[in-house]
C-alpha cells in the first residue's frame, strides 16, 4: 500500500509549480520593465521638442552629417548659429545622437547604458535613414525620445 | 523499494526552491503595489496627458500657429490660440477643455495649476520659440513636471504673428 509521493511524483510537483510561480515572475517583471519605458521613452512634450528641433537643425545644415554609419554625437559647436544653445537649454537636452536606422551593430561601450536600452527598445518599422535621438535630463532623471529623419529631407 | 512518502531532506529542498521563488515574486509584487499607489503624481491621466498635448501640438502644425492670448476669467486661465481656426484652451482647478473637448483629472489629489508659465523667445532668421507650461498640483504642489503639460511652438515670423512677450498671472 503506498501512502505519499514518491520521489518522481515530488519532483514533477515541484518543477510544475516552480515553473508556474518563474512565468509570473517573468511577467509581473516585464510589466514593470514596460512601466519605466512609457515614463522615460518618447514622452509627447518631448517628441515634439524633437520634431521641432529636427526641422531647425535641417535648416542649418544637418543633412552634412547624414553620411556616416555609425552613430554621430551631434551638438552646438556643429552648427554655426548662437540660437542653438537656447533650445538646447530650454528643451532640457544633454546629449543629442544621429543614429542609422536600424543600427544593430554598434560598440555599446560607448555610451551610457540607458541610451544602449533606449535604442534597443526602438522599433524598426518605418522607413527613415536616420533617426535624431534626444537625451533630455531633468528631475535628476534622463528621459529619451526620438524622430525619423530623411536625408535630404 | 518500500517508500512510503518524502524524507526531510526532500521536504526541506522542496520548500526552500518554493521559497525563493516566492520571494523573487513577493519583490515584484510589491514595486507593482507601490506604482499602483504613486500619488506623487498624476498618473492616472497619463493617457489623457498625452492625448491633450498630441492634439494640441498636431493643431499648431496643421493650422500654423500665429500667436495667442492668454487671459484669466472667473477663476478660469483662457488660451486664445490664433490658428487658421482660433481654438481655445479653458483650463479650471480640475479640467482642460481644448476644441470644446473636455479632459477631467482623473487623480484624485490633482488639479491643474492657475498659473502657467509662459516664454516667447526670439531666435536668429527669424524664427521664434513659444513655450507653455501646465502644472499640474499634486495636494497642491507641483512635485515633478512629468504630468505638467508641456506644449511647444517653433515658428517663422510673419506680418500676422501676435505673441505676448511675457506673461504673469
Amino acid at each position: 500500500m503506498k501512502k505519499g509521493f514518491a520521489l518522481l511524483e515530488t519532483i514533477i510537483v515541484i518543477t510544475f509549480v516552480s515553473v508556474s510561480l518563474l512565468l509570473l515572475y517573468g511577467t509581473f517583471t516585464s510589466m514593470l520593465l514596460n512601466r519605466e519605458k512609457n515614463i522615460e521613452y518618447d514622452d509627447a512634450a518631448n517628441i515634439y521638442k524633437m520634431y521641432y528641433l529636427k526641422e531647425y537643425l535641417l535648416l542649418n545644415g544637418m543633412n552634412d552629417y547624414m553620411n556616416a554609419s555609425d552613430i554621430k554625437e551631434i551638438s552646438c559647436a556643429d552648427f554655426n548659429f548662437t540660437s542653438c544653445h537656447t533650445l538646447w537649454d530650454k528643451f532640457h537636452l544633454e546629449h543629442i545622437y544621429l543614429v542609422p536606422y536600424r543600427l544593430r551593430d554598434y560598440n555599446e561601450d560607448d555610451y551610457a547604458s540607458s541610451f544602449n536600452n533606449y535604442l534597443a527598445a526602438l522599433s524598426n518599422r518605418e522607413d527613415y535613414d536616420y533617426r535624431l535621438v534626444g537625451e533630455f535630463f531633468y528631475e535628476n532623471q534622463y528621459s529619451y525620445a526620438s524622430i525619423g529623419v530623411m536625408r535630404d529631407e | 523499494m518500500n517508500k512510503k512518502g518524502f524524507t526531510i531532506l526532500e521536504l526541506l529542498i522542496s520548500i526552500a526552491l518554493i521559497s525563493v521563488v516566492l520571494l523573487l515574486l513577493l519583490r515584484v509584487m510589491m514595486a507593482l503595489e507601490a506604482i499602483n499607489h504613486d500619488k506623487s503624481y498624476a498618473s492616472d491621466d497619463e493617457i489623457a496627458r498625452t492625448e491633450i498635448i498630441g492634439n494640441i501640438e498636431q493643431d499648431f502644425l496643421d493650422y500654423h500657429l500665429n500667436g495667442l492670448q492668454i487671459k484669466r476669467q472667473d477663476e478660469k486661465t483662457i488660451l486664445t490660440l490664433f490658428m487658421d481656426q482660433e481654438k481655445t484652451i479653458i483650463i479650471d482647478n480640475k479640467s482642460l477643455t481644448y476644441d470644446n473637448e473636455k479632459y477631467s483629472l482623473k487623480s484624485t489629489n490633482a488639479t491643474y495649476g492657475s498659473c502657467l508659465t509662459y516664454q516667447y523667445q526670439e531666435l536668429e532668421n527669424d524664427y521664434y520659440l513659444v513655450s507653455i507650461v501646465i502644472p499640474v498640483y499634486i495636494d497642491g504642489e507641483n512635485t515633478t513636471v512629468k504630468d505638467d503639460l508641456e506644449l511647444t511652438y517653433l515658428g517663422l515670423k510673419n506680418e500676422l504673428s501676435n505673441y505676448p512677450r511675457h506673461f504673469t498671472c
